[in-house]
């Protein structure tokens, strides 16, 4: 199947069937509907393109992902944030896990039975990730595992984690396990955003025990499997978030009665860029091409672009994000934290300074 | 004649040589010499991407802008013809070596009558390349500077304010060539040269702050490039008004045109 066939396929498909949303708002609700819509996707086959058979997938290049991920997002069916974490975990499963364990458990993330969430963060190390301190200790044939992990997308609702976890000193001894939720010893605390919604929690490891088998790779791979990571949430992740963001740039332009048109155009023009350049980079992934440290330049132009085009939205909508309740209102304050997750924007600009730019140590 | 990797690779490289040697009149001589009217119109887009973007790279400049604007309009290379420059002026990039009263004096820029209306989408795409390679020579410059000179006892690179400056530049100089790649039609265009205007004044401002003292200099080639990047932003309109002239066209449309499509 080809871009153009998939693309009209997906297209005739969701005219066809209705899957609007109905909830209320919350994000329960969201979660709900991305269920929903996962479902099915799914069950259409739709889903299933662009991942391999031994997951449940029916094969094809990646970026049938990307087309459906646009379309879902462009029709506003689904939370592209949340749409798009598949993208990270379902890769890093292929990658790591063991086969049975993969072919057990990505279709049940596809196909919107479960909801996963990703256990890097902790209190003590945010941008040095590398320091973290939550540890697995070896007991028998099992690991026990003990810590904390904050800011942790989604765990209130989820049925598994990719959690990060110390089995010996540095970078070589990080460990990446494969956790059931429901495993005694786990707490999950959500914590309130200042955008109003319980996206993310605190999780509270109390001598979990993880089976052995429940190790992605080997004892020690788990910083690479987390730089491994970015590629895949740079390529596909946003292609969905740059066709929400223009979404927002429509309505923006619909709503505005100010004659700013340099403002709207700067705001399209930043939108236009990171666009131009996920497009490329989509292209160098499907030419095979390995990404690395070039994709922060992404990064940096699709939170720089996210943030201008809701500053615009402010400056344009006078009054309205202030003054009334509306989505414009906590869609601008999370757009606050496009230069924090994902890596910070200062931690971006590290990297492009020395590996793109070979300017050397700090 | 077609155009393959290789040969084009070869084109460039002596095209680099001889641009660091020559410009103005004897630069396009030698250009019409290679063959620069017929890689026009057998492969016009490598042609103006590589010759472009090396002009900016190296420095040297040439009266090729008349070449692309012409033949877009269906006429004959190696005339020149009267462009519309930012604030309504317009101008003559003339085929001599007879400066005028640019902010960049090697350039033989001379203001002019106004001038019939002709296709514009190429000619921005060209002075895009243009703009980003002079983006890059300035990023050259100040990355080169950053690595020797020391102070405190260490490079100046090793200053995160400095190495955020830089990294700045580069992501301003990547999302504009972007832009250029995927340009193909009026809106694509415009946005490109608007895109690259904008790398090309980031990269200038940074730049010259990562120089310090030696890079307000005449001595150092810095300035060249600044004032090349000035006077090229207002060619065929600046990137504000080209920003502007998105923003109305976005307004009109009600919705905003997706230009690149997986
Ligand atoms: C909405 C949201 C969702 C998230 N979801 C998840 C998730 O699902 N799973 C997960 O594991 N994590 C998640 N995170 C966490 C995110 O990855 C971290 O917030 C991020 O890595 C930054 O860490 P920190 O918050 O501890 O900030 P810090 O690292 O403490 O940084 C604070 C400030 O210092 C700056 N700084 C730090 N180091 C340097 C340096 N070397 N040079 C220059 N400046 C520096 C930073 O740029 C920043 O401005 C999420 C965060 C947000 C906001």
């Amino acid at each position: 199947m080809n871009v153009e066939e998939f693309r009209s396929g997906v297209r005739a498909w969701l005219d066809e069937h209705d899957l609007s949303p109905g909830h209320d708002g919350s994000f329960a609700g969201e979660v709900a509907q991305l269920a929903r819509v996962r479902r099915a996707l799914f069950d259409a086959g739709w889903m299933r393109y662009g991942w391999p058979e031994e997951i449940g997938g029916l094969g094809g290049p990646a970026v049938l992902r990307a087309v459906l991920g646009e379309e879902v997002t462009t029709r506003e069916l689904a939370d592209p944030g949340i749409y798009s974490m598949v993208e990270v975990l379902a890769p890093t499963m292929l990658a790591y896990a063991p086969k049975r364990l993969a072919a057990e458990m990505v279709p049940r993330l596809l196909d919107g039975s479960e909801q996963w969430c990703q256990g890097f963060s902790e209190p003590g190390s945010g941008s040095d990730l590398a320091s973290l301190t939550t540890r697995a200790l070896p007991r028998g044939d099992d690991w026990v595992v003990s810590g904390q992990k904050v800011w942790t997308s989604l765990a209130q609702f989820a049925s598994r984690c990719v959690l990060l976890a110390r089995t010996a000193p540095g970078h070589d001894g990080i460990t990446a396990f494969f956790l059931d939720m429901d495993t005694p010893g786990i707490t999950v605390r959500p914590l309130r955003t200042m955008h109003g919604r319980e996206e993310f929690c605190e999780v509270f490891l109390d001598d979990v025990v993880v089976p052995g088998d429940r190790i992605l790779g080997r004892p020690g791979d788990g910083w690479r499997l987390a730089m491994d990571l970015l590629p895949h949430e740079r390529s596909t992740c946003f292609w969905h978030r740059i066709a929400h963001l223009y979404t927002r740039l429509d309505r923006l332009t619909a709503e505005t009665s100010s004659a700013d048109d340099g403002a709207l155009g700067a705001a399209f023009l930043a939108l236009h860029t990171i666009r131009c350049r996920s497009h490329a980079t989509q292209r160098r992934l499907a030419d095979g091409a390995k990404l690395g440290p070039e994709t922060s330049v992404d990064k940096v132009l699709l939170a720089t672009a996210e943030q201008r085009l809701f500053d615009t939205a402010r400056d344009l909508l006078p009054g309205v994000l202030e003054l009334d309740e509306s989505p414009w209102r906590s869609e601008f304050l999370y757009s606050r934290a496009a230069t924090i997750y994902g890596g910070t924007a200062e931690i971006q600009r590290n990297i492009i300074a020395r590996r793109l730019l070979g300017l050397g140590r700090e | 004649m077609t155009v393959d990797t290789t040969e084009l690779e070869l084109l460039a490289e002596t095209l680099r040589k001889t641009m660091t040697s020559l410009s103005g009149t004897g630069l396009d001589e030698v250009l019409t010499g290679l063959g620069w009217a017929e890689l026009l119109t057998e492969a016009r887009d490598v042609a103006i991407s590589t010759v472009f973007s090396l002009l900016g790279e190296t420095g040297a400049h040439a009266p090729l802008i008349n070449d692309v604007v012409l033949t877009a309009a269906g006429g004959e290379a190696g005339g020149t013809v009267t462009l519309p420059y930012a604030g309504g002026a317009w101008v003559r990039w003339e085929r001599t070596n007879q400066p005028g009263a640019a902010l960049d004096p090697e350039l033989p820029l001379h203001h002019a009558d106004e001038g019939e209306r002709v296709p514009l989408a190429e000619g921005r795409r060209a002075l895009g390349w243009w703009l980003v390679g002079t983006a890059r020579a300035m990023l050259e410059l100040a990355r080169a500077h950053a690595l020797d000179r020391v102070q405190f006892g260490k490079p100046i690179a090793s200053f995160q304010a400095v190495r955020h400056r830089l990294a700045e530049t580069l992501v301003a100089i990547e999302g504009a060539e972007a832009t250029l790649v995927a340009a193909g039609d009026e809106l694509g265009s415009l946005l490109a040269k608007a895109a690259a205007g904008q790398a090309a004044l980031t990269a200038a401002r940074h730049c010259q702050q990562v120089l310090g003292g030696i890079g307000f200099t005449a001595e150092h080639e810095l300035h060249r490039h600044v004032r090349r990047a000035l006077v090229l932003d207002g060619l065929l309109g600046s990137a504000r008004e080209l920003t502007r002239e998105a923003g109305t066209v976005l307004r009109e449309n009600g919705r905003a045109p997706r230009l690149v499509e997986l």
